[in-house]
């Protein structure tokens, strides 16, 4: 049984048994790692508050021969993340981002990167900027980091470079990026898309992450571009994420509005 | 399960779907019963059909109860000012079993959870501001657990119930009594000296 030691970030967890928790984190050096914390949910344990959701830490694991699941021995916070958690907007935009990171990336697949995209995220919810953007700002990132870039400058089967004029092009999931308008196919899998959110979303790629949190976008086209990435994220995950479905209900019984994600 | 007899086979399909049950459990459980005498398996039988035939949900409070409304919410000596908001009846009993609180409470029947997809009406809390608009309160103490969906559940109710009650109190949080100071975390610590107190 080795063991191993790495910063980690929960990402997920769920209650496990009588009092133990099954805990999901993203970490640095091994990716996602799912573990069993023993005893985590009595009042007493030696986890602590250390296992709520974001919490990075130390996290120090034995792998177990018979099972996927890790055996968690300890985990020492290092930054806890409680105003993100205790922020019903900023929670559930973390949350929704730590939900595309853990369906999207595999078990033991390490990616450095994208830990310190998801740092660097948690970190934005906690500063006054808006959440809906800190959780833009990482799904773009976030697919270009797992493999699933779409490819904006040109349409994919012409080749006619984007934006199109006054036209709109048509996002192909399916292919990978931009189709112009006359190569869209009807029904295709995919979202429309106006030329100027390809120019936003190729000039947010460009920017650097705090320009990116900072850029100042009229709210239509933030609505619209958000809308695409949630559409890509549903499309790789498969379904629409659960937080999204939360998000839906608490702006609703609220009486907020708001784009996606 | 080709190796079971089918009524065995059925009983440990059936204990597998309990929370916390996997395969090996359930066969050791179901292979525990063949072993017990006839009229303790009855006498469990029964107990299982009997609390799924009987119990239902209070329809003031959503507590399991044998009677509608149940006996808190009956019961006149129970202050009808003072609400508690709690997540499941575990949490009623438990809040019971401290013999301080005498007033009356509000099962939301789950919590909000962002990651599980759960969110405000799958709980009971149109219910919840339907009662206190019928019958206003004078506190409402949110009694939900102190993590992430209790936290967040807390916040959005202290939200919807700004207008709706005077007072909305969340449960103290911080060190359990005979714990040890220097093995409680950064944030356990950082609550328990938020909700500090004075003395004497």
């Amino acid at each position: 049984m080795p063991l191993r030691k790495t910063q980690a970030v929960v990402i997920g967890r769920m209650a496990l048994g009588e009092s133990d928790r099954l805990v999901t984190f993203y970490a640095r050096d091994c990716g996602k790692v799912r573990g069993v914390a023993k005893g985590a949910r009595r009042p007493r344990s030696r986890f602590g508050s250390g296992l709520e959701l974001f919490t990075q830490g130390q996290l120090l694991f034995f792998e177990t021969e018979r099972s996927d699941l890790a055996r968690v021995d300890s985990f020492d916070i290092l930054h806890s993340f409680q105003s993100v958690r205790e922020n019903l907007e900023r929670l559930m935009y973390g949350s929704w981002a730590v939900e595309c990171l853990g369906r999207l990336s595999a078990d033991r697949d390490p990616n450095p990167a994208l830990y310190g995209l998801l740092l660097r995220t948690l970190k934005a919810l906690e500063t006054p900027c808006r959440p809906p953007r800190a959780a833009f700002c990482f799904a773009l990132r976030a697919v270009d980091l797992l493999g699933h870039r779409l490819r904006l400058d040109r349409c994919l089967k012409c080749g006619t470079p984007s934006p199109f004029g006054s036209k709109s092009g048509r996002l192909d999931f399916t292919a990978g990026g931009l189709v112009c308008e006359p190569c869209a196919t009807y029904g295709s899998d995919g979202v429309d898309l106006s030329g100027l959110a390809v120019g936003g979303l190729r000039r947010l790629r460009t920017l650097s992450w705090d320009e990116a949190l900072r850029a100042v976008l009229p709210p239509a086209l933030e609505v619209e571009m958000a809308g695409v990435l949630e559409a890509q994220m549903a499309r790789l995950i498969g379904q629409v994420p659960r937080t999204t479905r939360f998000r839906t209900q608490a702006r609703r019984a609220l009486g907020v509005n708001g784009g996606s994600p | 399960m080709a190796y079971y007899p089918e009524p065995v086979a059925r009983l440990i399909d059936a204990l597998q779907k309990l929370p916390g049950i996997g395969p090996k459990t359930a066969q050791r459980l179901t292979f525990f019963l063949l072993k017990r005498p006839t009229e303790e398996v009855t006498a469990l039988s029964e107990a299982i059909a009997r609390v799924k035939a009987q119990i239902v949900n209070c329809s003031i409070c959503f507590n399991v109860t044998e009677e509608d409304p149940c006996q808190i919410c009956s019961d006149p000596a129970r202050d009808a000012r003072l609400l508690c908001v709690v997540e499941e009846p575990n949490d009623l009993l438990a809040m019971e079993r401290t013999g301080q609180y005498r007033g009356r409470y509000h099962v939301l029947l789950g919590v909000l959870s962002p990651l599980d997809g759960i969110g405000p009406e799958d709980l009971r809390v149109r219910e919840l501001l339907a009662r206190l608009e019928g019958q206003p309160a004078d506190e409402v103490i949110l009694a939900t657990n102190p993590n992430v969906e209790g936290e967040a559940t807390a916040i959005y109710l202290a939200k919807l119930l700004k207008s709706l009650a005077p007072r909305v109190t969340r449960i103290a949080r911080g060190l359990p009594v005979g714990g040890d100071l220097e093995y409680a975390d950064e944030v356990t610590l950082g609550k328990a000296l938020e909700g500090r107190r004075e003395m004497g």
